[in-house]
């Protein structure tokens, strides 16, 4: 009869009840909803990041990502390729021949990255082709064919078709020129990337520099699940043990970092929120309490156990916090879907967001766990907002208590 | 034998800067089936008697003996225990608990009691008839008037099967028609089930049906009158 009597005792003032039940949905929707908005940030950045640069996984020589020398390459990459591709959590592989060129045009000139690609392998592993927002992705058989980032196309004066002249170093060290014709220009959620990533055949930059025909700076790896990342970088590590093998966090560790940051910044936001509404909870239980005193010095008289009557007021502000807290979730996760659908545009600041490897529509997301640890704190909270006026409550004097005094 | 026993019980209240000697050596002994009204000015000490009798409050001195048991030597929790099993309360505000039922309210006490169900069906099924109130089991206290609420009490009282029953005050917020329908109620449940009653009380009507009044002044007892024997006696 206890659990009843605290029930029905959280809709006796239903006025004072639905304040602080309204607060606390408020309360948590807000922290809720705005966390699943960073959530969804930080994982379409890592998304981005590994469909676009990275990969799940890639393997280099030792040493090469320090100063892309293009002597640390890796031979024989060509047959490693065709191995990894054997690999059932593998859904794509490709080679890259990566290094540092200066792009020149007839104003100006920047310091970009040439990525001399297999167009088939890299389409599967990368999404840049797909990002196409004038032009195509090496479909013309023409030599010399370039695919830019619009940062860089704008930064050079570059249109679709124009000439683009880049300098480049060959294996014997010499300084060659290559001319090249813009076919394609993408646009990713990276402007920096946008800026630095040119895009050429492989076998155009071969007969340029005379790099050796079946090697390469960099092996891009892309898995079907990213749970499977660590699995197979470590029987990677293993089975080319000459080779550095890194993971996608390992390469941009900073996305890690955000990722993990943001769900430690998640459950902090949520618990100030929580404890900003225990303060709420406690005054309405005090004032809950002051109101009842004749009836709870009736309790203590007839022979009710102080302790069971501190139960019965933290029970009370449990089953009140926690109806706040289940119809504050349930309305987070009705917009958090909806928003996950639809996603929500950012258009307005998409320049910043950009800049700083976001998309310019985030897609809400929040996993199950997360739920699992709020409920958990909801609970904590709501009986450590509960103890104060249940001890308030048993320390009065039934004598005194039952002419409410 | 007696059902209460006092001995010598002191009170002296010292929250306050002059100290308030609320009972000064009162010496009482009530025996089963009484119907005692205890009255006297206000602040003469009635309500600190009941809380003494009723252990609710600890004396200063003295002793509260209820059938040999001295209650001053218990510890809180005993007292706890002791009320429930033993005393029978109520209260000038009647102090129903609002969220529940007429039938609820009258469970509650056997619940705390760990009664069987068929045992609080039963005895509930009893009081409701007893009380009149049978027709308002599933109502809410404040559906009923004060002294239909009234009547819950005392069948809460009842409920737990006490040794005596501590009313304070219990007619002050009735009227004349209530207090009477109450007072008959009591009577008869004192004269047929031998229930004893120890009432505070200013009312006039509670001391008519008294059948002894205790009078308490300053703290002491300054007459303790048996109206019903003496009326017996005049007869005689």
């Amino acid at each position: 009869m206890l659990i009843q009597i605290a029930w029905r005792n959280v809709w006796r003032n239903k006025t004072r009840s639905l304040v602080i039940i309204v607060a606390v949905i408020l309360g948590l929707w807000g922290g809720i909803f705005s966390d699943a908005f960073m959530q969804g940030m930080a994982k379409q950045q890592i998304y981005s990041g590994i469909h676009t640069e990275t990969g799940h996984i890639q393997l280099n020589d030792p040493g090469f990502l320090l100063n892309h020398d293009m002597q640390m390459h890796i031979d024989h990459a060509d047959s490693i390729t065709s191995s990894i591709k054997k690999m059932p959590e593998v859904k794509a592989v490709s080679s890259v021949i990566q290094l540092t060129a200066m792009a020149s045009t007839a104003t100006s000139s920047a310091g970009i990255m040439v990525n001399a690609i297999d167009t088939v392998d890299q389409a599967q592993v990368s999404d840049v082709s797909k990002l196409l927002i004038e032009g195509d992705y090496f479909k013309d058989d023409h030599n010399n064919l370039a695919v830019i980032g619009q940062q860089l196309a704008d930064k050079l004066k570059l249109k679709l078709h124009s000439r683009i002249v880049l300098t480049l170093q060959t294996m014997t060290g010499d300084i060659i020129y290559g001319a090249f014709k813009v076919e394609g220009i993408y646009r990713t959620h990276n402007s920096d990337f946008d800026q630095q990533m040119l895009y050429i055949r492989k076998n155009d930059l071969l007969s340029l520099t005379g790099f050796p025909v079946g090697s390469a700076s960099i092996i891009t790896v892309l898995l079907n699940k990213d749970s499977d990342t660590k699995n197979v970088a470590d029987v990677l590590t293993k089975q080319f043990s000459t080779l550095e093998v890194q993971r996608w966090e390992q390469l941009s560790p900073m996305q890690q970092v955000l990722s993990s940051t943001m769900t430690q910044m998640t459950i902090i936001f949520v618990g100030i929120i929580l404890i900003a509404l225990a303060f709420g909870i406690i005054n309405t239980m005090l004032m809950a309490v002051m109101d009842r005193t004749r009836e709870i010095g009736m309790l203590l008289s007839i022979g009710m156990q102080p302790s069971k009557v501190f139960g019965m007021i933290v029970m009370e502000t449990v089953f009140l916090s926690l109806t706040g807290a289940i119809m504050g979730v349930l309305i987070s996760i009705s917009t958090i879907y909806w928003f996950g659908k639809t996603g929500i545009n950012l258009s307005m600041i998409a320049e910043g967001a950009n800049a700083m490897g976001y998309s310019s529509i985030v897609y809400p997301t929040l996993s199950a766990d997360f739920y699992l640890e709020l409920a958990m704190m909801v609970i904590v909270i709501a009986v450590i907002a509960g103890l104060f006026p249940a001890r308030k409550a048993i320390r009065l004097k039934p004598a005194d208590a039952v002419r409410g005094d | 034998m007696a059902v209460i026993e006092i001995k010598n019980l002191e009170k002296t209240y010292t929250e306050n800067v002059v100290p308030v000697h609320a009972l000064n050596g009162v010496d009482l002994s009530f025996e089963k089936g009484e119907f005692t009204a205890i009255v006297g000015p206000s602040g003469c000490g009635k309500t600190t008697l009941l809380n003494m009798i009723g252990g609710l409050d600890y004396p200063t001195g003295g002793q509260v003996m209820i059938e040999q048991q001295d209650i001053t030597k218990m510890n809180s929790g005993e007292l706890v225990d002791f009320r429930l099993h033993h005393i029978g309360f109520i209260f000038q505000s009647y102090n129903l608990i609002p969220v529940l039922t007429v039938k609820e309210n009258i469970e509650f006490i056997m619940e705390l009691q760990h009664r069987s169900r068929k045992e609080i069906n039963d005895r509930v099924r009893y009081l409701l008839d007893v009380m009149g109130l049978s027709d308002k089991i599933n109502v809410r206290p404040k559906y009923l008037s004060g002294g239909q609420q009234q009547r819950v009490a005392v069948a809460r009282a009842l409920a737990s099967k006490p040794k005596f029953i501590l009313a304070d005050e219990p007619t002050a917020n009735l009227d004349s028609k209530s207090t009477d329908t109450l007072l008959d109620l009591m009577a008869n449940l004192n004269q047929k089930e031998q229930v004893t009653f120890l009432f505070s009380t200013h009312d006039q009507r509670v001391m008519d049906k008294a059948r002894r009044l205790v009078t308490l002044e300053d703290g002491k007892v300054i007459s303790d009158t048996k109206p019903e024997m003496k009326y017996e006696g005049q007869h005689k």
